[in-house]
């Protein structure tokens, strides 16, 4: 549970970022904080490669910044983007919580093999970037809601049985490549804009 | 064959090192796509593999498909090479060559999944050009914007299906099913979610919009029927008609919305963009009939298609180049006008080309399954006609006193490539429809597993 507090304060913290340089260390906490999350199926391979990919991301929208105050002013899309995301997570996890009849083990620092920790953060970082995307003006916030989603989805690629580490490393490499298509989009962008 | 996936990926890797020494780049580029279509031809059918517990599989559409896009990599290769040398391209080009054989061996949904969505990620690179003059970087973002949102939503929902037990409620796979359609939907443009594709097909370069259009959304339409067969969804979609409606609902309206919006374009390359979204939405509902000849005639439209966009968006683009500041006209570059027609052709699905068995056999089983929706599709392909037809008037609408080819004309030779191919195609079509109909045959039995 502490995990999930420290997931929905760093995604509050990315949205709220006026600097992409703050923006990017804030993801960095948000993904450092989800992958940890325990829920009985986490291997030290996938937690490695999993933060490897998240530093990689992050250190690349950090260089993308160019200098500290380069970035997007939120202004009202924090709050609709926090509302939203909020009342999202909530429906999500009424309607698609799997039927079983497993306790709910929430303790603040244990792990929780039920999986309802892992899959509140995910639905609050997928309905988080959602909404961050849907009302991004520029390619700065639109890659970081995409970067939350892709979390937020990584965290429910994890409870999928099957070629575990496999997955894991590619969802990783997506996050790396949307990064730098993030990146890349953040860069021509100011061009255009600086022109 | 991940060995040729790696291979394509370290060439990419040359590729991008030696991107700027363009005679070396195209021969390596080239080079690496001949030889990754050659193992797919000469492997045995039905050969399998794992990696990290990933099974792969050659399976006779994967190889149809795989031999049609590649092919139609190698073409576009070649005119950027020739005609609109364009640095980052070569890479870009290899690195969907691996991604497009990936998503066509993998088994895993999820696994396919995300290689597609790191194929429609690379192009990102490539539609930005000039970035001060047009909105060619508004033009990547909102295609960032719409692959990230698609893609994070239908993998989510994939991953919460995979995790979930079958005991659950209905509406629960409903619902999971309705988000793997809208987010295959935003990827493969259908109307009502195309803005990116119409901000696309107006500001980025020709030679890239037929990479999207002429092999990735192909490639999207190919992955989103395996996943529907891999992830055993469709028992549920079959229960509940409801989806089975929604498909054909979206498919419809992309059929219409794309001809009615091909008519009413002037640009020749909007006119094919939306040719394509209208072919698509026939495809889907190939697809939502849940029917042998309706899964065969939504393949073969999805993959003619492909091809009929790289030719007549290569052509477009030439016109647009040579024109200058005029109307694009066939006095300037005859070859690629002449492609550009001809590409028509196959976007109506006219015989004798291979592209007309494909559209036959979706409008007969649309009729079948009801009137007013054969109706709709054969009004569906009349606009796309009629749209084709004024933009070869107003390509041909000046003619010289000499017809003079122009010089380096590689746009109208792609195109007679391509038409060669199709017609060769719908002289023989058993070679085409028989992959594509054993895919039809698993599809079937994922419906009714028992």
């Amino acid at each position: 549970m502490l995990l999930l507090a420290i997931v929905a304060i760093a995604t509050l913290a990315a949205n709220s970022a006026r600097q992409l340089r703050y923006m990017a260390v804030a993801f960095f906490g948000v993904a450092l904080a989800a992958h940890l999350i325990d829920d009985g199926s986490l291997s030290a391979s996938q937690i490695v490669v999993s933060m490897c990919s998240a530093l990689v991301a992050s250190a690349i929208l950090f260089v993308a910044a160019r200098d500290r105050r380069y970035g997007e002013d939120p202004g009202w899309r924090l709050w609709l983007a926090t509302i939203v995301a909020a009342a999202t997570t909530a429906a999500a996890f009424a309607f698609l919580r799997p039927a079983t009849g497993d306790d709910i083990n929430a303790n603040l620092l244990g792990p929780d093999p039920s999986g309802v920790t892992t899959e509140v953060a995910a639905f609050w970082l997928l309905s988080s970037g959602i909404a961050i995307l849907l009302t991004a003006r520029g390619a700065v916030r639109g890659s970081l809601g995409a970067l939350l989603m892709l979390t937020g989805t990584q965290l429910l690629v994890r409870m999928v049985p099957g070629p575990e580490l496999a997955l894991t490393l590619l969802l990783s490499w997506l996050q790396v490549v949307v990064a730098l298509a993030g990146a890349f989009l953040i860069v021509n962008q100011r061009a255009a804009r600086e022109a | 064959m991940i060995e040729v996936i790696g291979l394509l990926g370290i060439a990419a890797l040359v590729a991008f090192t030696v991107r700027k020494r363009l005679a070396l780049v195209g021969t390596v580029t080239l080079a690496a796509l001949a030889a990754a279509m050659a193992v797919v031809v000469v492997m045995p059918a039905e050969a399998s593999g794992e990696v990290l517990e990933l099974t792969w599989r050659m399976s006779e559409l994967g190889r149809l498909a795989a031999v049609v896009l590649l092919g139609t990599l190698a073409l576009l290769v070649l005119a950027v090479w020739v005609d609109e040398p364009a640095y980052n391209f070569f890479p870009t080009a290899l690195v969907i060559a691996a991604v497009v054989l990936s998503v066509l061996v993998l088994t895993t949904p999820i696994a396919i999944y995300a290689a597609l969505l790191l194929g429609l990620l690379v192009p990102v690179g490539s539609f930005t050009f000039q970035v001060h003059r047009n909105r060619s970087a508004e033009a990547a973002f909102r295609h960032f914007s719409f692959v990230a949102l698609g893609g994070c939503l239908g993998m989510s929902a994939l991953a919460l299906s995979a995790s979930l037990g079958r005991d659950q409620p209905p509406a629960t796979f409903v619902l999971l099913v309705v988000i793997l359609v809208v987010a295959f939907a935003l990827k493969l443009a259908a109307i009502p979610f195309h803005t990116h594709a119409a901000l696309l097909a107006s500001e980025v370069p020709a030679s890239a919009l037929a990479l999207y259009f002429g092999v990735l959304v192909p490639t999207t339409f190919i992955a989103f029927a395996e996943i529907l067969v891999l992830s055993g969804l469709l028992p549920a979609i079959v229960e509940i008609g409801k989806v089975q409606d929604l498909l054909l609902s979206l498919g419809l309206t992309s059929a219409l919305g794309g001809a009615f919006l091909a008519t009413g374009s002037t640009e020749l390359r909007r006119v094919a963009v939306y040719s394509v979204i209208a072919n698509l939405g026939q495809s889907l509902v190939g697809i939502a009939t849940l029917s042998g000849p309706g899964i065969i005639g939504g393949m073969a439209i999805a993959l003619v298609t492909g091809l009929a966009a790289t030719q007549q968006l290569l052509a477009a683009g030439t016109l647009e180049r040579r024109a200058g500041a005029d109307r694009p006209s066939a006095t300037t570059a005859p070859l690629a006008a002449l492609a550009f027609v001809v590409g028509g052709f196959a976007m109506i699905g006219a015989p004798p080309l291979v592209a007309f068995p494909g559209h036959f056999f979706v409008e007969l089983i649309a009729y079948s399954y009801s009137g007013l929706l054969g109706t709709a599709l054969v009004i569906a392909t009349l606009g796309v006609l009629l749209a084709q037809l004024r933009a070869a008037m107003a390509i041909f609408r000046t003619a010289p006193d000499r017809w003079r080819i122009e010089q380096r004309p590689i746009a109208g030779i792609v195109g007679g490539l391509v038409f060669l191919a199709l017609l060769v195609g719908g002289v023989q079509p058993d070679g085409f429809l028989r992959p594509i109909a054993a895919f039809a045959a698993e599809f079937l039995r994922a419906l009714h597993p028992l």
